[in-house]
């Protein structure tokens, strides 16, 4: 699990943030947003442009440390703007069972590695300073990868220009794409970790999904049960309908409401259903289970009630995976659902703080946050 | 100015409704101030004057009869401000601590159990709706202490013949040993306003703040005398600061290297104990608790229960008594245990 993430001077985060996914201040409810006391389901809440989806991107950056591939943020500013210092820094606490694992790195850019570290119950396994070309990989055989040929690496680095796509390739994802590993090794569970790290933004479900998309998710829906799953999905969800897939004669697939007559579903389907379904198709039909999700702004297009319902449903279908939710819905706020340690406030300054942290109040069950919020009680930390 | 602006909402407000009693401002004037982290700005406090009969009038004016069985979410703000002023109105959104504060008054003509119990009931979180604080008899009853620690306060009840306001405040004062404290920088404010002509209330109140964070017997001449200048003629510095000296002195509390507002955190957190202590006496019948399960105990404490003995205690006109309990100082405790536990 993921048990802490640093962050600083990327996009509108000038000053170091830290997410503690440990640290819980013991409440007796809500206790299914806690896995092994760890949490695992947390909400952010605050106010437009304080940096939501970019805390969202910066979480998942370590896939494209780990994995290379198009990164998720391909656009945009990378750096904070207001800042001198040329690099931004990412740092991940993990811990796989009685292990510790800490990866840390630097990057002058998206594309650009400054240098990377790995730390293993306190023990350095090794550092790359690509900027000043000074590596040490004193501890590998510490994670039995000794026989890596480092050396071999070393060159591949010089020979950037040859076809790499990056220019410094990380020598974690070096090492564990080209190592042979033993199945129980942490680096293992990191990347089974990583490679299940999950960004979904709701918003986005709102532009119509190109046709290919739709095609390979038709497809999917044609097997048994499929059509039927999804269907159950959106009412249980409430949104009642009845859909009907159909082949046309020139061979492409086409989802219809199912009425006297068929509606085309695509052309039809409100905001709300339209961000349901994308959801759905992100996530559920998935052979493998997200280890971490974060969900920018997924109850955008929700009646009050159904975002609750699609948060009690993820603690059900997915108790242990480490899903941030943020949204705009203070109705959300509540003990009932969550709990203060779960529930957090971005600042316009790069803060993150939880609601039990936000107030010299002790914050109890019976309390009602959402009037709290709403009447200023934690205005110093919004 | 920005064309865009409209008009801006003014957020965490404190209403504190109360009986229009200059004792009870003071009380919640000393817990602000000897317990800074109760996030409250008293500026931002909105003192509103009423009994909780007429409270319990407005309330039905706006919500009904049923309002308490039907568990309506009271906007008192709101309830207020149509009626003081309708032009301005306001909404308990805006709250962040609504408190209301009013003595038990049995012998009121328009005394009513039910609708007593109903707002104790109703009124449970100073954060959301509010919080009542029925103080028995009367607010004074916190300083209702004879010593520290006072045993005896366990079984402190009076009559109900006793017609409280004038009789019970002055049996308080008689037996009180918290007043002289209590009443210290208002002693100080006086002194300099009605004795040495201070008119100027914001540089007496500097002048007050200055004398009261005094914490060593060393520098506290010197300190005074710094708070005295510019605030009173030259020629009676020495006798002020003489007189102020010797009352500093008298207090007590600069022998053990504390200010007045940290010395009167202690006191204050005494008096929390003592009614603690005498609650859980009034509905469980114990008054001894454990020393560090004084916030278990608070926590099984159920105002309404207390409320109900106190009804029935005090039902007969001449055989019937009130126990002494002051409620109001729980807000402390309520807001966060550990300010009263560190």
């Amino acid at each position: 699990m993921l048990k802490k993430f640093t962050l600083k001077n990327y996009k509108n985060f000038k000053d170091e943030i830290s997410i503690d996914f440990e640290d819980t201040a013991g409440y007796q409810f809500s206790t299914d947003c806690i896995t092994d006391e760890t949490i695992s389901k947390m909400l952010i809440y605050g106010r437009n442009a304080t940096g939501k989806t970019n805390l969202g991107k910066a979480f998942v950056d370590i896939c494209t440390a780990i994995f290379g591939g198009r990164p998720y943020v391909d656009t945009g500013v990378f750096l904070n703007a207001d800042s001198i210092d040329q690099m931004a820094i990412f740092s991940y606490e993990f811990r796989f069972e009685d292990n510790e694992l800490v990866y840390r790195y630097a990057r002058f850019s998206n594309q650009e590695l400054k240098d990377e570290e790995l730390r293993i119950n306190g023990k350095v396994i090794f550092c790359c300073d690509f900027e000043n070309n000074k590596f040490d990989f004193k501890n590998l055989e510490y994670i039995n990868a000794e026989t890596a040929s480092i050396d071999r690496y070393l060159q591949s680095i010089d020979m950037g220009d040859l076809g790499l796509q990056e220019p410094k390739l990380p020598f974690l994802r070096w090492l564990i794409s080209n190592v042979a590993l033993s199945n129980d090794s942490v680096l293992i569970k990191l990347a089974n970790y990583v490679r299940r790290m999950l960004m979904i933004t709701a918003g986005n479900a709102i532009l119509r999904m190109p046709r290919r998309t739709n095609d390979s998710f038709y497809e999917l829906l044609e097997g048994s049960n499929r059509l039927k799953d999804l269907e159950d999905f959106l009412n249980e969800m409430g949104i009642e309908c009845k859909l009907v897939l159909q082949k046309l004669p020139d061979g492409q697939r086409e989802l219809y409401f199912g009425h006297e007559k068929l509606v085309p579903f695509y052309e039809t389907a409100s905001s709300g259903t339209l961000a349901l379904v994308d959801l759905y198709r992100r996530l559920i039909p998935k052979s493998w289970a997200p280890s971490f999700i974060y969900l920018d702004e997924f109850d955008a297009f929700y009646h009050y009630e159904m975002a609750e319902k699609v948060v009690n449903f993820f603690k059900r279908r997915y108790p242990k995976c480490q899903i941030i939710m943020t949204s705009h819905n203070t109705n959300l706020m509540t003990n009932r659902l969550m709990r203060p340690d779960c529930l957090f406030i971005l600042s316009k300054a790069g803060t993150l703080t939880a609601l039990c942290n936000a107030t010299e109040r002790e914050l109890r069950e019976g309390h009602n946050l959402e009037k709290m919020y709403i009447s200023g009680e934690f205005d110093k930390y919004e | 100015m920005n064309s865009y602006r409209g008009e801006v909402r003014k957020r965490s407000q404190n209403l504190l409704i109360v009986e229009g009693h200059h004792e009870k401002n003071r009380l919640f004037w000393l817990i602000i101030k000897c317990f800074p982290e109760i996030n409250i700005n008293m500026d931002e406090i909105w003192i509103y004057g009423t009994n909780i009969y007429q409270l319990y009038n407005d309330i039905v004016k706006e919500y009904g009869e049923e309002w308490a069985e039907e568990n309506e979410d009271i906007d008192l703000p709101f309830v207020i401000s149509k009626k003081q002023y309708p032009d301005k109105l306001r909404y308990k959104e805006d709250f962040t601590n609504i408190v209301l504060v009013f003595d038990y008054e049995r012998h009121d003509t328009n005394f009513s159990e039910e609708k007593i119990l109903e707002m104790q009931r109703c009124f449970v979180d100073a954060a959301d709706m509010g919080r009542l604080y029925i103080n028995y008899p009367m607010i004074e009853s916190y300083q209702h202490l004879c010593r520290l620690p006072d045993d005896d306060f366990a079984e402190r009840k009076i009559p109900v013949s006793l017609q409280p306001g004038k009789e019970y405040k002055a049996l308080v004062e008689r037996e009180t040993i918290l007043g002289a404290q209590v009443d210290f920088p208002h002693r100080i404010d006086d002194m300099l306003e009605k004795h040495f002509g201070v008119s100027d209330a914001e540089k007496r109140e500097k002048c007050c703040n200055e004398i009261l964070e005094i914490s060593s017997v060393n520098s506290m001449e010197n300190a005074i005398e710094n708070a005295l200048q510019g605030v009173v003629a030259e020629r009676v510095l020495p006798t002020v600061k003489y007189q102020l000296a010797d009352w500093v002195t008298k207090q007590g509390y600069v022998h053990t290297n504390l200010t007045y507002w940290k010395y009167i955190r202690g006191v204050l957190k005494q008096v929390i104990f003592h009614n603690i202590s005498k609650a859980n006496r009034i509905q469980y019948g114990q008054y001894q608790i454990p020393e560090n399960r004084y916030k278990e105990y608070f926590e099984r404490l159920d105002l309404t229960e207390i409320l109900k003995i106190q009804n029935l205690a005090s039902k007969d006109s001449i055989m019937g008594f009130i126990w002494v309990l002051n409620t109001c100082i729980y807000f402390i405790a309520e807001y966060n245990f550990k300010l009263v536990m560190d």
